[in-house]
């Protein structure tokens, strides 16, 4: 306050000698906390209209108009909600399916999801690949970053060999994971009479690269194998960041180590861990470029894969009417995600 | 389009006259292309000065990426938006005609109507068949022509006892019957890793190529007669569950399966090909082959210069055309049957909105001549899209490709465009899903194709919608 005083006594009471920059000054300093942190996000909520929201409200209002693939005008006639309906209703059958899971087994279990319909088929896709690959990449980042907070001789080590899959680029990982099975190339898949392992295990069938279920599980563990690396770092960092003393003070109190990780660890590192797996929800949701290296959306097709291969087919209305339900299904994960766990202090998230 | 060819005529014959400032007072035209053409940039401009062109005008290449999705979509965002350059627009057979219909591209046949009319009736029919419009107007000219042929160890088929030469297995085609009791005799003979090798992967290059041949060899089509091939969307047949079509699956189940599979064909030699080529594109097929561990293998003649290259397999390497099912006179559809090559290959078109109209017209015309289309033939491969060339002595002298122009000329007679309408995107993907699933391990031919009509027939109502 002291600094405020002096500062308002080096500003001539005498306004008008000052300028406008003096009165700015002066205006920006007569302002509340609140208003004074809305001030300084002020250019952030610019920015991010510009680049974020501008694209999506555009992104809306090219959906409600039809495709025009005949006319050289990028879209038709405003359609309303028509490209929605179609597509939720399986009527618009204009871009890929390929059901990787058997029909009856979906439609007996959740009849309102036609895995005949494209869309559907690729929400399907979607979830299943994001709920799984999320699943095992927070189990197995977990472990790998219980692993590095211990003191051992080598951790450095040990710490770069769990990054390196995390630095490779997704289109050199696809270019791996694919030529790991390619049958001239790769050593994990073999003709008749010379079946891996894997593939007697029955696995794998002989073409795992065009055979939709096997492809959704290769590019489900290429997910993992990289991935894991991220949410071990962020899960690290939580883990680094709780009071060494609390362990102390358990030890002496006689807490196993079960128990410790039970009553300290867990909970002071759950924040981290919802963090880590919103990132990674909001990511998994939007896989395109891992399928189409390793298998192509012909085998498994997800939201995003619809989007770019109906925008190349040149049905800007649908591909944008998928985009943004694919944006809409982020945003209400992400809310629902924030609102249920703000209270247990995301790390300010 | 009247009106901007007329401006642009115009506004083109003031830029010769008066020439731009690009640099020496010339006319710089952009062509898009790929890197293939830009690396010869400085001799296709001599080409073209020697060949004819006005020396005030030179072209630029623009490299574009080399994969035509892409390449297809920066076409789709220039024309869409009215750019005027590039001037002039290399586009790929299999989908010019949706610019074409949208009347993105400048009306050839109305504003160079001699060469469109040596275009028609000199160059490949296929080719021509792919750059018109549904009154017969040209849009683009064929700058060279793509089309596949069976590549085969003559060493080894030599040795079993067959004479290819005395045969002339180079233009007298073969049945599949035939192909695959002798590939497997030749296999077997020398305990070879794979018989035949080529791509059933789910990809663009199944529903427009492989696929579009195996069951044009029988007869069948994807829309009936070829008429049909480019339209009328929404009012034509889907053929894809007839006989033929599923014939041909048969006999690509029995190639991998053996004669056991419940859905073999009969008179078909089983077990010849791997199971992986449905998982495989050109290359991964290709390698099997160079290496020396297939029999037969097909592709485009770019694997003729690879495998015919002294490292490889040299003179080793045989060629003929596709083998087929059926003949011409007992195919279902008129211009099916026979040793039915799949058409791929690029045009030159010229960019309605380009102020350079009558300059971009003077380079299409000179890349019509033969001496430039010999260059590029000479220079990167790039086949003349004349079938006369490829009789020529200087086509023979040609390396390696020159030993296969029989076999290409061929092909090229017997090539067949994929069926390319504003749905073909659309339908693309769908016939290459269900071609793969049928022929993969649980497959059903005939219920696949029962699946992929009616997914056609509702895209095909959609399109025509809209």
């Amino acid at each position: 306050m002291a600094t405020e005083s002096e500062t308002q006594g080096s500003i001539p009471r005498d306004s008008g000698k000052g300028g406008p920059y003096r009165a700015g000054v002066r205006w920006v300093e007569n302002l509340g906390d609140a208003a004074f942190a809305y001030l300084l996000l002020l250019p952030v909520f610019l920015l991010l209209g510009v680049i974020a929201f501008w694209p999506l409200l555009r992104t809306f209002e090219m959906s409600l108009h039809a495709d025009a693939l005949r006319s050289a005008e990028a879209v038709g006639a405003f359609v309303g909600l028509q490209n929605y309906t179609e597509l939720l209703t399986g009527q618009r059958r204009s871009n890929l399916i390929r059901p990787f899971i058997p029909s009856v087994a979906i439609n007996g279990a959740f009849p309102f999801i036609h895995v005949r319909n494209p869309f559907t088929t690729a929400l399907t896709a979607t979830f299943i690949f994001t709920i799984v690959s999320v699943f095992f990449e927070t189990i197995i980042g977990f472990g790998q970053a219980l692993v590095l907070d211990q003191d051992f001789r080598g951790r450095r080590w040990v710490r770069v060999a769990i990054i390196i899959p995390w630095a490779v680029p997704i289109v050199i990982q696809g270019m791996i994971f694919f030529l790991m099975f390619q049958p001239n190339v790769g050593f994990l898949v073999g003709g008749p009479g010379n079946q891996t392992f894997l593939q007697q295990l029955g696995v794998f069938s002989s073409t795992p690269l065009s055979t939709p279920r096997d492809s959704m599980l290769i590019v489900i563990v290429a997910d993992i194998w990289k991935t894991s690396a991220f949410m071990a770092l962020l899960i690290l960092a939580g883990l680094q960041s709780i009071d060494r003393s609390l362990y102390d003070v358990a030890k002496v109190s006689g807490a196993s180590k079960w128990q410790q990780f039970k009553m300290i660890t867990l909970p002071l590192v759950f924040p981290t861990v919802m963090v880590a797996m919103l990132f990674r929800t909001i990511a998994a949701l939007r896989i395109y470029g891992l399928i189409e290296t390793v298998s192509t959306c012909n085998t498994v097709p997800s939201l995003s894969c619809l989007v770019v291969k109906s925008f190349g087919q040149r049905a800007y209305g649908t591909s944008a009417a998928v985009a943004f339900i694919t944006a809409a299904i982020i945003g209400v994960f992400v809310t629902v995600y924030i609102v249920n766990f703000a209270r247990s202090d995301m790390g300010g998230v | 389009m009247k009106a901007v060819g007329a401006s642009g005529v115009a506004v083109g014959l003031a830029g010769c006259i008066y020439g731009d400032d690009s640099g020496g007072g010339g006319t710089t035209l952009k062509i898009a292309s790929d890197s293939d053409l830009k690396d010869v940039q400085g001799k296709l401009n001599n080409w073209l000065h020697n060949a004819g062109l006005s020396k005030d005008i030179t072209i630029e290449v623009l490299a574009g990426s080399s994969i035509t999705d892409q390449r297809q979509q920066k076409y789709t965002q220039w024309l869409s938006s009215n750019r005027e350059e590039p001037a002039l627009l290399m586009t790929d057979s299999g989908w010019s005609i949706p610019f074409i219909a949208r009347g993105q591209l400048l009306n050839l046949s109305e504003n160079m109507s001699k060469t469109a009319k040596m275009v028609k009736n000199e160059y490949f029919e296929a080719s021509v068949n792919t750059a018109l419009d549904e009154n017969g107007n040209l849009f683009a000219v064929p700058l060279y022509p793509d089309f596949p042929t069976m590549l085969y160890r003559k060493d080894l088929v030599k040795k079993a006892g067959y004479d290819p030469e005395g045969e002339n297995w180079a233009t007298k085609s073969m049945t599949w019957k035939r192909f695959s009791k002798i590939t497997k005799e030749v296999m077997n003979q020398n305990s070879m890793k794979y018989g035949y090798t080529f791509q059933f992967k789910s990809y663009e290059g199944l529903s427009c190529c492989d696929f579009n041949e195996f069951i044009s060899s029988y007869g069948g089509a994807y829309f009936g007669p070829l008429k049909n091939l480019f339209g009328p969307v929404g009012d034509r047949p889907i053929t894809v569950d007839e006989k033929p079509v599923v014939d041909a699956l048969r006999m690509l189940r029995t190639f991998i399966y053996g004669n056991n599979d419940p859905h073999a064909l009969n008179g078909i030699t089983g077990g010849i090909a791997p199971t992986a080529v449905l998982q495989w594109a050109e290359d991964p097929s290709l390698q099997p082959f160079t290496n020396g561990n297939a029999v037969m293998h097909r592709n485009w003649p770019y694997a003729i210069n690879t495998a015919g290259a002294e490292d490889k397999l040299g003179k080793d390497l045989g060629v003929m055309p596709i083998p087929y099912g059926v003949e011409k006179s007992k195919a279902k559809y008129k211009g099916t049957g026979g040793p039915v090559a799949a058409l791929g290959g690029w045009h030159v078109a010229i960019n309605p909105n380009t102020p350079e109209t009558e300059a971009a017209k003077e380079v299409v015309r000179t890349m019509t001549k033969e001496d430039v289309q010999f260059k590029l033939f000479q220079e990167i491969g790039w086949l003349p899209p004349r079938p006369s060339s490829l009789d020529s002595k200087r086509a023979k002298e040609v390396p390696v490709m020159g030993r296969y122009l029989d076999q290409l000329r061929i092909a090229g007679k017997n090539a067949i465009p994929r069926p390319v309408t504003v749905a073909w995107p659309q339908e693309s993907s769908k016939i290459a899903q269900q071609a793969n699933s049928a022929v993969g391990e649980n497959g059903n031919p005939q219920k696949a194709m029962t699946n992929l009509k009616s997914q056609l027939k509702d895209i095909e109502n959609s399109s025509k919608k809209n």
